[in-house]
C-alpha cells in the first residue's frame, strides 16, 4: 500500500460518488428545466440561498430536504415491513454499485506502475454490470408486492415483465459488442474505441455496430423505467405504480435510485458505444505526445468559452425586482468565472513554461479524459431527458410486441451477422 | 356516392421503422429548447408577483369601484337598485339625505362583501346613474381576516379605473 495507490483509489471512489450521487440533484434540475424549456415554460427558478439560484439548481436541494424531513408514513396494511423497507435500498444500492465498473480514464501510469481508473479496479466490468442490472428489478418487484396494494402490485408486475423482456434483448446486443471488442474488461473496450476505422473515423461502438447501439439505447430506456417505457409507474392508470405506498425518504431512495440508474445507463452507453473517455481522434498516445499543444489550445479556448458563457448569464439571469438579492447573483457568478479562468490559465501557463514530468503528462491526460467522460455522460443524460419529454408512453401490449417481435429477432440476427463477419475476417 | 376513403397510415416501411418519426419529434422539442435556452425572454411565462399580467381586457370584471361626479363627490344616489339586483346579497347600503343640493340622497355607508360577491356584474348593469363599475382590473385581493374583505364606501371610492378603460 503506497500513497499513490491510496490516493488514486480515493479519487476513483470520489469520482464514482460524484457521477452517481452528486449528479442526482443536477439531473433532477436538468430534467425540470429542460422539460420547461421544451414546453416553452420556465421551470423552477425562484428558490435561492442568499440570492444564489444557480439557474434553479437550489430547488433540487430544497426538494431533497423536504423528502428527508417529511413524515415517513407506512400504511397499517403493509405486513411485510422488512421487505417494504428493503426494496428502495435494493434499488438504490444496485444502481449505485453498477457505477463501480465504469472507467473514468485510461489506465494511469505513475512511476511505471499502471492503475485502473475505476472505482473498483477489476477486469470483469461487463459481468459486474450485467449482474447488478438484473438485480435492481428485485427492488421494484418486492416494493410492489410488499405494499399490499393492488396498484403497487400491478406496477411491480409490469416492471418485472418489462425488464425480463428487455433484458434478453439488452444481453444479446451486449453479446454482439463483446464479439467485436473481444473482452469483458471495460477499459479494453474503450481502448478499442480509440482506434480509427479506415484511418479517419473514430472506431466508436455506434459506428462499428450501429444496430447494437440502437438496440442497446432502446433497452436501456426500458431497463431504467423511463419514458417512453415508464408503464411501471403509469400515473394515468395505476396511481404511482410500485411506489404508491411510499413516502418521505423511502420514496426518496426510489427516486434517487431511478436517477442513478439513468446515470448508469448513460455511462454504459457512453462506454460501450460513444467512445467512453476518448476524445475523438485523440487517443491516449496522441494526447501524451501533444500535451503542450493541447495546453496551448486550452489556454485560448477556455477564456473565449467563458466569455460567451458570461454573456449568456448576463442576458438571461435577471430578476424583475431590481432590489431583490437574486439580482446580485450575476455579478458573483461572473467574478467566480473570472477567478476560475485566472487559476486555470496560471496553472496551464506554468506547465507550458516549465514543463511537467512524465507523471505530470500522464495525470493531465487522465484529467482531460475524466472531463471528457463527464461531458459525454451529461450529454447522454440530456438525451434521456430529451426523449422523455418528446415521446408518449407505450401501451403495455405495444411494449411487449416491440421487445419480443421486433427487437429480439433483430438482436439475434445481429449477433449471427457480427459473428460471421468476425470469423470470416479473422480479426 | 358520398363515400370518402380515408387513407390509412402506418403501413409503409418508413412509418413502421418509427425511428424517423422519433427523430422528427426530437427535432421539434430540441428547437424549442434551444430557442428558449438562448434567450429566456422568449418564454411567455409571467413571473407572477413581480410581473403582473398585461392582458386583462377592459371588459374584465375586477373588484368594484364607486365613481365620482365632476366635483369629486360620490355619484351614487342610494337608490338600492344594485343591492336589489345582487344575486349574492353582498351589497349593504345606508342612505342619508344629501345636504349640498347636488342631489337628494347619497349613501352614508356602502359596503361590498367580497367573500359573498360572485362578480356577476349585475350591480353595474342595474345602476341607473353609472355610479358603480367593475373596471379596476383588480383580480387579486388577499386579506388577513374576514372583516377586511368587506370594502367600505371610502375604499370603493379610492379604487382607480384600470389603464386603457374608461
Amino acid at each position: 500500500m503506497n500513497s499513490t495507490l491510496v490516493s488514486i483509489v480515493i479519487f476513483n471512489i470520489v469520482m464514482a460518488l460524484i457521477v452517481s450521487l452528486v449528479f442526482v440533484p443536477v439531473l433532477v434540475w436538468m430534467e425540470r428545466r429542460v422539460a420547461g424549456f421544451m414546453q416553452d415554460r420556465l421551470g423552477p427558478n425562484r428558490c435561492n440561498i442568499a440570492g444564489v439560484r444557480l439557474g434553479g439548481l437550489v430547488q433540487s436541494f430544497a426538494d431533497m430536504l423536504k423528502l428527508v424531513f417529511k413524515e415517513d408514513y407506512r400504511a397499517g396494511a403493509v405486513k411485510e415491513k422488512m421487505l417494504f423497507t428493503l426494496s428502495p435500498v435494493i434499488v438504490f444500492a444496485t444502481a449505485y454499485l453498477s457505477f463501480m465498473a465504469i472507467p473514468f480514464a485510461d489506465d494511469l501510469v505513475i512511476d511505471d506502475k499502471s492503475y485502473i481508473m475505476q472505482a473498483l479496479p477489476m477486469e470483469f466490468g461487463m459481468l459486474w454490470i450485467l449482474a447488478f442490472a438484473g438485480l435492481g428489478i428485485y427492488g421494484l418487484m418486492l416494493g410492489g408486492w410488499a405494499s399490499n396494494n393492488k396498484y403497487s402490485l400491478l406496477g411491480g408486475i409490469r416492471a418485472a415483465a418489462q425488464v425480463v423482456s428487455y433484458e434478453a434483448v439488452m444481453g444479446l446486443s451486449i453479446v454482439s459488442m463483446l464479439i467485436v471488442y473481444g473482452s469483458i474488461h471495460m477499459g479494453d473496450m474503450v481502448r478499442f474505441q480509440g482506434n480509427l476505422v479506415w484511418g479517419f473515423i473514430p472506431a466508436w461502438g455506434i459506428i462499428v455496430q450501429p444496430v447494437a447501439a440502437i438496440l442497446f439505447i432502446i433497452t436501456a430506456f426500458a431497463e431504467t423505467n423511463r419514458a417512453p417505457f415508464d408503464i411501471a409507474e403509469g400515473e394515468s392508470e395505476i396511481v404511482g405504480g410500485f411506489h404508491t405506498e411510499y413516502s418521505a425518504m423511502r420514496f426518496g431512495l426510489f427516486f434517487v435510485g431511478e436517477y442513478i440508474a439513468m446515470g448508469v445507463a448513460s455511462a454504459l452507453i457512453v462506454t460501450l458505444f460513444l467512445g467512453g473517455y476518448q476524445i475523438p481522434w485523440l487517443n491516449t498516445e496522441v494526447l501524451k505526445n501533444n500535451i503542450t499543444t493541447i495546453f496551448a489550445v486550452l489556454i485560448v479556448t477556455i477564456p473565449i468559452l467563458s466569455y460567451m458563457f458570461a454573456g449568456w448569464i448576463k442576458k438571461n439571469n435577471v430578476w424583475l425586482d431590481k432590489n431583490d438579492a437574486r439580482n446580485r447573483e450575476t455579478k458573483w457568478l461572473i467574478t467566480g468565472i473570472v477567478i476560475i479562468n485566472i487559476i486555470i490559465i496560471l496553472f496551464l501557463g506554468i506547465f507550458l513554461l516549465f514543463g511537467i514530468g512524465e507523471n505530470g503528462v500522464n495525470i493531465s491526460v487522465a484529467a482531460l479524459q475524466v472531463m471528457t467522460f463527464v461531458v459525454k455522460l451529461l450529454m447522454m443524460n440530456f438525451f434521456f431527458i430529451w426523449v422523455r419529454w418528446t415521446l408518449a408512453r407505450f401501451r403495455y401490449d405495444q411494449l411487449q410486441n416491440l421487445a419480443w417481435k421486433v427487437l429480439l429477432p433483430i438482436a439475434i440476427a445481429n449477433v449471427f451477422i457480427t459473428g460471421t463477419f468476425v470469423v470470416m475476417l479473422g480479426v | 356516392m358520398g363515400v370518402k376513403i380515408v387513407p390509412r397510415h402506418g403501413d409503409s416501411l418508413k412509418e413502421k421503422l418509427y425511428l424517423l418519426a422519433i427523430v422528427g419529434g426530437l427535432k421539434v422539442t430540441f428547437s424549442h429548447f434551444m430557442k428558449n435556452l438562448k434567450d429566456t425572454s422568449n418564454i411567455e411565462t409571467i413571473c407572477y408577483p413581480e410581473e403582473q399580467p398585461k392582458d386583462i381586457t377592459s371588459r374584465y370584471r375586477g373588484v368594484h369601484r364607486l365613481t365620482k361626479r365632476e366635483d369629486d363627490s360620490v355619484r351614487c344616489v342610494a337608490c338600492f337598485m344594485c343591492a336589489t339586483a345582487c344575486p349574492a346579497e353582498c351589497i349593504f347600503i345606508e342612505a342619508v339625505e344629501r345636504e349640498d343640493g347636488v342631489d337628494e340622497k347619497m349613501p352614508s355607508k356602502f359596503s361590498i362583501d367580497l367573500l359573498e360577491c360572485v362578480f356577476c356584474g349585475g350591480c353595474v348593469e342595474a345602476c341607473p346613474c353609472d355610479a358603480i363599475r367593475m373596471d379596476t382590473g383588480i383580480f387579486s385581493f388577499v386579506k388577513k381576516n374576514r372583516e377586511d374583505f368587506v370594502l367600505d364606501r371610502d375604499t370603493l371610492l379610492s379604487h382607480k379605473p384600470m389603464k386603457g378603460s374608461n
